[in-house]
């Protein structure tokens, strides 16, 4: 028996991840907080814990609503200024 | 539009149900539920519930996944289901509303909120598909009201890529999840079928709103509509609702028939028990900046002073009633996620 795949066809294109810096010494990292409860002070500590091991340096904070895409005027800030990002906290 | 890459095929040696199960989990895909397996023949059979249409057109496009929802693809899943092919264009016409950006599907698939779609069918689509509006209308007991519920979040899970974990992070999940769909009693409302009232003039309509499960509202003594009301208005008024914080969302209250004469009689019509509503579900601004230091609120309300009383929703329009159900005096309230609109389109 012959039967369809639930799933079907997608336009989603896997982005090739980038390249791992191997020193973050003097490299920018920002913050995009989601405004989730705690995410600002867990993202901020992260960086400036990596800031410390590393020598990067913390750079700009941007916000965007939890459940909305980041818009593109903050993605384009964060991708002019900064060399890495800590995003991706929930509740 | 044919464009469209085939979807893949699957052999299965048996049409054992608990193989095909079996097959479906190691994939990931599949509710946990028995599946009906979507033999060609099935899904061909299903694609002439919308005779003259072609069934690789991309009806919308599905998020998280990027995944394209074609009219075979939503055939796909409706006979997965358990549907009849007279429901494939009540599950087309949720698909393009579920796609529509003010519903934010994005959101409410990944959020770790129990929201999920409930689907409301209106006019003609209700007896051409033999959904249930009358007693028990929310389930169970009825296969279009179950199977058709069912097919949209297979749909979500399997073409939107809404899986438990990767792209939906709901904290505990929840039933309805599994199925949520209702018809609008529109033979019982006072105030005639609820698209018209947000200027959907249509045959027949599907609502979609992302909401909680059902609230329940019980009156069996009150004469008094505004009793009633009261009691509505208590059922939306809840620190732990979404609503709470974040102001432009929407609770639908659906009304059983007895409850809705009750307010007829009164001499309200729907945009009067809005409003009703809007004025008694209010909570002390200070108890609500206490309970959440993340707000959405209008900048107005950010203003109040503590001691202000506030409506849970920012303003009349945000309160949606429809009427369903049968005999009883059980009504419901269905708080929102909150970062999501409805949206009513034509089927």
């Amino acid at each position: 028996m012959r039967i369809y795949a639930p799933d079907g066809p997608t336009t989603a294109t896997i982005a090739a991840g980038a390249h791992a810096a191997g020193d973050l010494k003097g490299l920018t990292i920002g913050i995009l907080d989601n405004t989730k409860p705690n995410a600002g002070l867990l993202l901020n500590r992260m960086a400036e814990r990596l800031a410390e091991r590393t020598g990067a340096i913390v750079g700009p904070v941007e916000t965007k609503n939890a459940a909305l895409a980041a818009p593109d005027q903050v993605m384009g800030r964060l991708t002019r200024q900064v060399q890495l990002v800590l995003t991706g906290s929930a509740d | 539009m044919s464009a469209v890459d085939q979807p893949k095929m699957l052999d299965l040696a048996t049409e054992d149900p608990i193989a095909v199960m079996e097959l479906f989990a190691e994939h990931g895909w599949g509710d946990g539920l028995p599946l009906v397996p979507p033999t060609i023949e099935r899904v061909e059979a299903m694609l002439a519930g919308t005779p003259d249409t072609d069934p690789d057109e991309v009806i919308a496009t599905l998020e998280p996944r990027g995944g394209l929802a074609t009219r075979r693809m939503i055939a796909v899943n409706a006979v997965l289901a358990g549907c009849a092919p007279e429901h494939l264009p009540v599950l087309v016409a949720a698909v393009r509303a579920l796609a529509a950006p003010e519903l934010n599907l994005r959101g409410v698939n990944a959020t770790t909120h129990p929201v999920a779609p409930l689907l409301i069918v209106h006019g003609e689509a209700v007896s051409a598909g033999g959904y249930n509006a009358g007693l028990g209308s929310f389930g169970p007991g009825n296969r279009a009201n179950a199977s058709t519920g069912r097919a949209v979040r297979l749909i979500l899970l399997h073409i939107a890529g809404a899986t438990p974990g990767p792209g939906d992070a709901s904290t505990q999940g929840g039933p309805a999840k599994y199925t949520y769909c209702v018809a609008e009693n529109e033979a019982a409302s006072p105030w005639g079928a609820y698209p018209a009232s947000v200027g959907v003039d249509a045959a027949g309509a599907v609502t979609l709103h992302c909401g909680e499960g059902p609230h329940n509202v019980h009156d069996m003594e009150s004469a008094d509509a505004g009793a009633i009301l009261d009691k509505v208005a208590s059922a939306m008024t809840s620190l732990g609702q979404n609503n709470a914080p974040i102001s432009q969302g929407e609770y639908f209250v659906a009304l059983c028939p007895e409850h809705a004469a009750a307010m007829a009689k009164m001499g309200l019509d729907r945009a009067d028990v809005a409003q009703w509503l809007f004025e008694k579900a209010q909570m002390r601004v200070g108890d609500l900046r206490r309970a959440f230091a993340l707000r959405a609120w209008a900048p107005w309300q950010e203003e109040l002073d503590d001691d202000a009383l506030m409506a849970m929703t920012e303003v009349p329009d945000n309160i949606k009633v429809f009427v369903t159900g049968g005999a009883g005096k059980h009504s419901c309230v269905i708080p929102s996620w909150g970062m999501t609109k409805s949206v009513t389109v034509p089927v």
